[in-house]
Formats: structure tokens, C-alpha cells, sequence
């Protein structure tokens, strides 16, 4: 091990005293630093913004006058995602699903406001965030410090006379990938300090801290012990470079983006738009609450009225109307509900299989265990969407349940014509007050870890790939008779 | 010849389903300096390689110290010396950190001025210590690895084509340093194309040919030490 910790300075050395490694890792650090810095404003003004808009609706919300409890249903109110724990540190879609819901009665509204549709196109390419940094610039430096560690010194003849002096295979290849592994740690110091910051910000959060760092530490780790071995195995040092440079562009670039596009064609999820048109024509099916001869409400109507042994809808004990845009909100709703669990059945299935892909990339699982430890992932998009749903359905429900109950019928059937049973219709605005506030928490810490233990067992079996490759560059050079 | 510190009996190694060396017999004592000379693909840096154990050997005996490369690598290495043709120093260090860095490679404790005291004795100024040696020459690197080589105080010294590149003054300079280091009873196993130099300076030569020593030659206790003639019509024929 002495060996391997002297030929480790030595090469920490040569990386301090080459102009090019310095301004790699000064470049990285620069990004890293900037990236931190940066990430962390834009989501604290984010979360700020968020958290005041929120408050602002819910306000606004609370303080409508007296009015009719259907005028509320329409009135509406909004949801907005709060920003993950961890997002300073690995934002996720959170630019690109869209932040703001507007919750009303009959209708399921998309998400609005993603960062990338309100920004420029860089946003779309790519925000140079600190988990931006560690999966894609962290192991370009690597590759540039680390390509020709061995191969240089075989192309010299140092290798031989490096074992000629005692140095065995293994204590060369461990020396050179402790010394770009201490590189690597050099790159992430500034993007772990943002996660770290992030964690002392949340105690709660520092275990899933150490979990992310742990899969970023195995995912370096990887390109650490591959770069070595390539550097060793190659038969020159351009070899080595143009070897590693290839891989980062398939593993790092390619690959993500063209699993993306795979899961997108092998399970292909509706447009927004052929979504729209099917709910519309599945609505146009259920039939119109409006339109007393529609067969379905007119059946829903004929047992009420048998139910309660009367023949007329306003000898009902209660206001025919609000049981009927109960009944109408139900069905719609589980319209919607049927259609968001298949969308989300859909992008589960998405995510699982880009999950699975992660064999042949290890950026896609660190970018899924990332995401997940950040809860910045599509599946926290998903939960707050249906929590979303939940709190619009339950929020309608009792508005439609207050006019059920709360105003008379005939002043409902009146009040068009009639501005006195227009008023005694109005509900008192201190009823708005009772309704609870939106309020959408991330999954929990160990919720989130679970999640994580897929990637971050792709990523355990990417390390285990990359010491058998280790391992075999160790056999060849003590073939060569290192 | 009493303790010999390198033995190789009908040496065999075999290079790519070819026998570069075939039956190579040699035994090296310490404080003895023995050219090895001969053409191009001869055999000569096979021999060395195999006895750095970087080559397998197919057959015949080989031992340094007694201890056999193909079972005892690290005790093996551990007594040699070897400077490449190249002298494998790192660029961005300087000589003293070059000293440094390969004495703890090869965990070899020097003092600081045991260090400077080699440094003067292979004739390296002072100034030059502290530079980087990707500014020096090819003496001056030659110079700092047999410093290094002093240092580590093995029993065996193997040299890859020493002079070539070395302009006559730097050469006799080298073969001065190889003197110095016999003295110090370090067997000296040279393989080098420079006849003069290799008469100027061996106690024997050896002339490889058909991966064998076809003729050998010992230096005479008067002048001149060897018969150049003969040396030079040797040479010629197994070019």
C-alpha cells in the first residue's frame, strides 16, 4: 500500500504541476462553485415564490364574499408544487413538468409554469446545476487527467523501470486511480458542499444526503477504476483517449438520451392534446347532468325520487342540484382519475425500464437515484398531481355538498330571476374559511431511500463491472511480467 | 569465481513462437563489468528483460543472489539496478524529487545528504538538483540514475545501450561513474553497440550471436586491455 500511496503523490504532483490538469480542475471547480451558488438561489427564490403564491391563493381563496357554493366550484383555487428538499442540488423535470394547477370544479387542468417553457432554450439543454455537473463535466475531466496515467509511462519506459524498482502491477494501478480518485473528490467537493448545505438547512434530510453522495461516490468511482484500466490496457496513450472520450459520449450522452427516446416509442404515453379529445368524447358517453332526458341522470334522478318515495325533485329533502353536481363531479372525476393512473402507469413504466437501462449506462441510474434522493423525480411530480386531484375533488365535493344541503332548492330554481332567493342562496363567506389549505409534502426520507434502491443497486453492479475490469488490466500487466 | 552474483546457465526465451535467446550461458561476479555486444535483435535487452523477469524464460538456469526471478521476482528486483536506454526519469519532477520518489518506490531509506553526497560523486552540480528533469540532457539524466542507483546499493547494476546519444566527453564521463560503482563491488552488466567504449571500460566482452555468446573476450592487466582487431573483426562478422 506504501508503494501505491507514493506512485499516487507522484501523480497528484504531475496533475498539480501540468498547466492543462490545473485548468481542468479549476474549470470544474469554477463550474461546480457557480453551479452550486446559482442552483441554490434560483431554488430558494423559487421555493420563496412558490411558498408566497400559495399562501396568496389560499388567501384570495378565504376571502371571497358570500356567494353561491357552485360560483366557488368555478371560482377555483391553485396548487403549487413546493420545491423538493434536496432541488438546489439536483433540480430534476422540476423546469419541465410544470409547477401550478388551477383546481376547479368539472375540469382536470395541466400543470403550468415549467421553467423550461417560461426560459430560454438553454434551460431545454441542459441547467448547470451541481448534479449536472458531477454526471456529465466530473467524468470528462477524469477521462482528461486520468487517460494516459499508464499508458504515458509505458510509451516512456517508466512503467518497467517502475517495476524494476519494486513496483507491482497492483500497486501501480491503485496508486494512479487513488490519485484520480483524489481528483474526483477535488471536482464533487463543491457540489457535496451543496448537498451538505442542503442537509444541515433539513436535518431530516442528511440521511438521504449521504445516500446521494454515496451513489455519485460510487458512480466517479466507476469512471476512477475504468479510466485506470483503460490507460493500462491500451496500447497508447491517444488509444486511451480516444477509448475514453467514446465512452463518455455513449455512456454520458448518448445513451440517456437515446433510452429516453426508446421508452418513449416502446411505451408510448398520449399527447396532451389525444388525452383531451378522450376525456371529452368519455365525458360526452357518462352524459350531461344538464340535460334532464340524458339517460344517465335521468336514471340517477328516478332512483333518488323512488328512494325517498316522492315524485318531484323538490320534495326531495334536499337541493336536488348539489346532489347532481355531486353525482356528476364523481363521475368525471373518476374519468380523470382513470386516465391520470394510466398516464402514470405509463411514465412508472417509463421510468422503470430507463431504470433497468441503467445496466448498459451508469448516468441513467445516478440520474434516477439523484432525482429520487431530491425528490425532484417524475414520481414525486405524480404524487403531487394526485394529491392535487384529491384535494380538488374532496374541495368540489363539499362545495357541492354545502349547496345540497345548505340551499333551498327553491331558491336555487329562483335565484336566476329572483336577486332575494338569489341572496339567501349565498353561503356565508366564513364557510371558505373552513376549507384546509392545499398542502403537498414530498415522500418521506425512507419512502424516498426505497426508491433509491434500484439505481443505487444498478450503480453497486456498475462498480463490481469496473473492478473485474480492474482486475483484468492487473492480469495483463503482470503478464507483461509487471 | 566466488559468490557470483549473476548465474544464467543455456538460457532459452522465446519471443512470439521464436527463440530470440538459445542456450545464452553468462556468470557475473561482483565489482566485474561485462559488455554484452551484438547486432540488432541479437538478443542483447532480451537477456536483460528476462532477468528483470519482464520475459519468461522457456529453459536454462538463471539466478541473481542466488534467488530465482521466476519464483522470487520482488527478491530478485530488489538486488538489481537497471537503467533503460531511455533513463526512465519523470519530467516534471526534479532530480532530487526523481531520487526521492524511486528510492520509496523501491523502500530504500536515504538521508538528505546521502542523497547530495551521490549527487557530487556521479559529478551532478549542485544547481541541477532542484530542476526539472525534462530540462536535462542525456548525461545529466544518466548521471542522476546512477546516483540512484548508488543509492540503492544493489549487487547487480543492468545497463540498456548507455552511450548512445552521449557525446564523447559525457561516454567517458559515464564509463568513469561504472568504474567507480565495480569498485564498490556492483557487478555491472552492460549491453551496448559502443565497442571503444565497452573496451575502455569492461573486464570482459561477451559477443551475442544466434542468441548465444559466440566469443568472449577478457580484459589483459597491461595495455591495451583488449585486442581491438580482434574485437572489431568479431563484431563485424555477426553484424
Amino acid at each position: 500500500m506504501n508503494r501505491a500511496l507514493t506512485i499516487a503523490g507522484a501523480e497528484l504532483r504531475l496533475m498539480l504541476r501540468s498547466r492543462l490538469a490545473l485548468v481542468g480542475i479549476a474549470t470544474l471547480l469554477l463550474l461546480s462553485a457557480i453551479a452550486a451558488v446559482t442552483s441554490a438561489t434560483q431554488m430558494a427564490a423559487a421555493a420563496e415564490m412558490r411558498a408566497e403564491a400559495q399562501a396568496a391563493t389560499d388567501a384570495q381563496f378565504k376571502a371571497q364574499p358570500d356567494r353561491h357554493p357552485h360560483r366557488m366550484v368555478h371560482y377555483g383555487t391553485y396548487a403549487l408544487r413546493p420545491v423538493g428538499p434536496l432541488a438546489a442540488f439536483d433540480p430534476g423535470v422540476d423546469a419541465f413538468t410544470g409547477t401550478l394547477l388551477f383546481l376547479e370544479g368539472h375540469r382536470q387542468n395541466s400543470a403550468t409554469f415549467g421553467a423550461a417553457r417560461e426560459s430560454s432554450d438553454l434551460v431545454r439543454f441542459g441547467q448547470l446545476t451541481p448534479a449536472f455537473v458531477l454526471q456529465t463535466l466530473a467524468p470528462l475531466l477524469l477521462v482528461f487527467l486520468g487517460f494516459a496515467s499508464i499508458a504515458r509511462e509505458r510509451e516512456r519506459g517508466s512503467l518497467r523501470a517502475l517495476a524494476a524498482y519494486g513496483a507491482g502491477a497492483w500497486s501501480i494501478l491503485v496508486g494512479k486511480a487513488l490519485a484520480l480518485g483524489v481528483a474526483a473528490a477535488l471536482a464533487m467537493a463543491p457540489a457535496f458542499a451543496a448537498l451538505g448545505w442542503a442537509a444541515v438547512q433539513q436535518p431530516g434530510e442528511a440521511g438521504i444526503a449521504a445516500l446521494t453522495a454515496l451513489s455519485y461516490g460510487g458512480y466517479l468511482l466507476v469512471w476512477v477504476l475504468v479510466i485506470t484500466a483503460v490507460s493500462a490496457l491500451a496500447a497508447s496513450a491517444q488509444g486511451a483517449l480516444v477509448t475514453l472520450i467514446a465512452a463518455w459520449a455513449i455512456v454520458v450522452v448518448l445513451v440517456p438520451r437515446a433510452a429516453a427516446a426508446w421508452v418513449g416509442v416502446a411505451e408510448p404515453l398520449p399527447s396532451r392534446v389525444d388525452t383531451e379529445f378522450a376525456i371529452a368524447a368519455d365525458l360526452r358517453r357518462i352524459g350531461d347532468s344538464h340535460n334532464p332526458n340524458d339517460p344517465h341522470f335521468a336514471a340517477f334522478k328516478a332512483k333518488l325520487l323512488k328512494r325517498y318515495g316522492v315524485t318531484r325533485v323538490e320534495d326531495l329533502p334536499f337541493n336536488y342540484r348539489g346532489v347532481l353536481a355531486q353525482e356528476g363531479e364523481r363521475l368525471t372525476s373518476q374519468l380523470f382519475k382513470d386516465y391520470a393512473a394510466r398516464a402514470a402507469a405509463i411514465q412508472n413504466a417509463q421510468t422503470e425500464t430507463l431504470t433497468t437501462l441503467g445496466i448498459i449506462s451508469p448516468a441513467l441510474a445516478v440520474r434516477r437515484a439523484s432525482m429520487t434522493g431530491a425528490a425532484t423525480d417524475l414520481g414525486t411530480h405524480l404524487a403531487f398531481l394526485a394529491a392535487a386531484e384529491a384535494y380538488r375533488y374532496a374541495m368540489v365535493q363539499k362545495l357541492n355538498g354545502l349547496q345540497a344541503s345548505a340551499v333551498a332548492s327553491a331558491d336555487d330554481a329562483a335565484r336566476s330571476k329572483d336577486p332575494i332567493a338569489d341572496r339567501r342562496t349565498r353561503i356565508s363567506a366564513d364557510f371558505w374559511k373552513t376549507i384546509p389549505d392545499f398542502d403537498f409534502s414530498a415522500p418521506s426520507p425512507g419512502e424516498r431511500a426505497g426508491a433509491m434502491a434500484m439505481p443505487l443497486a444498478v450503480l453497486a453492479l456498475w462498480v463490481a463491472l469496473a473492478i473485474g475490469l480492474f482486475a483484468f488490466a492487473r492480469r495483463r500487466l503482470e503478464r507483461a511480467g509487471l | 569465481m566466488s559468490n557470483p552474483v549473476l548465474v544464467i546457465d543455456q538460457l532459452v526465451v522465446e519471443r512470439g513462437g521464436r527463440r530470440i535467446v538459445d542456450g545464452l550461458s553468462l556468470t557475473l561476479a561482483g565489482g566485474e563489468i561485462y559488455a554484452l555486444l551484438g547486432g540488432n535483435g541479437a538478443g542483447k535487452s532480451t537477456t536483460l528483460f528476462a532477468i528483470l523477469g519482464f520475459l519468461a524464460r522457456s529453459g536454462g538456469g538463471l539466478t541473481i543472489g542466488g534467488q530465482d526471478p521466476a519464483t522470487a521476482i520482488e527478491a530478485v528486483r530488489a538486488q538489481i539496478a537497471y537503467l533503460p536506454e531511455n533513463v526512465a526519469l519523470y519530467d516534471h519532477l526534479t532530480a532530487r524529487e526523481n531520487v526521492d520518489y524511486l528510492l520509496k518506490i523501491a523502500d530504500c531509506r536515504r538521508s538528505r545528504a546521502e542523497i547530495e553526497a551521490a549527487f557530487l560523486s556521479v559529478g551532478l552540480a549542485a544547481p541541477a538538483w532542484e530542476q526539472r528533469a525534462g530540462s536535462f540532457s542525456k548525461g545529466m539524466r544518466q548521471k542522476t540514475a546512477i546516483a540512484l542507483a548508488m543509492l540503492r546499493d544493489t549487487p547487480l547494476l543492468l545497463l540498456d545501450e548507455p552511450t548512445s546519444g552521449l557525446d564523447p566527453a559525457a561516454s567517458a564521463d559515464f564509463h568513469a561513474l561504472l568504474e567507480t560503482l565495480a569498485a564498490r563491488g556492483v557487478a555491472v552488466l552492460m549491453v551496448t553497440h559502443d565497442l571503444l567504449g565497452a573496451a575502455d571500460t569492461a573486464d570482459r566482452i561477451g559477443l551475442i550471436s544466434g542468441g548465444r555468446i559466440a566469443s568472449e573476450w577478457s580484459a589483459q592487466t597491461s595495455e591495451p586491455r583488449f585486442d581491438l582487431n580482434a574485437l572489431h573483426d568479431g563484431f563485424a562478422r555477426v553484424r
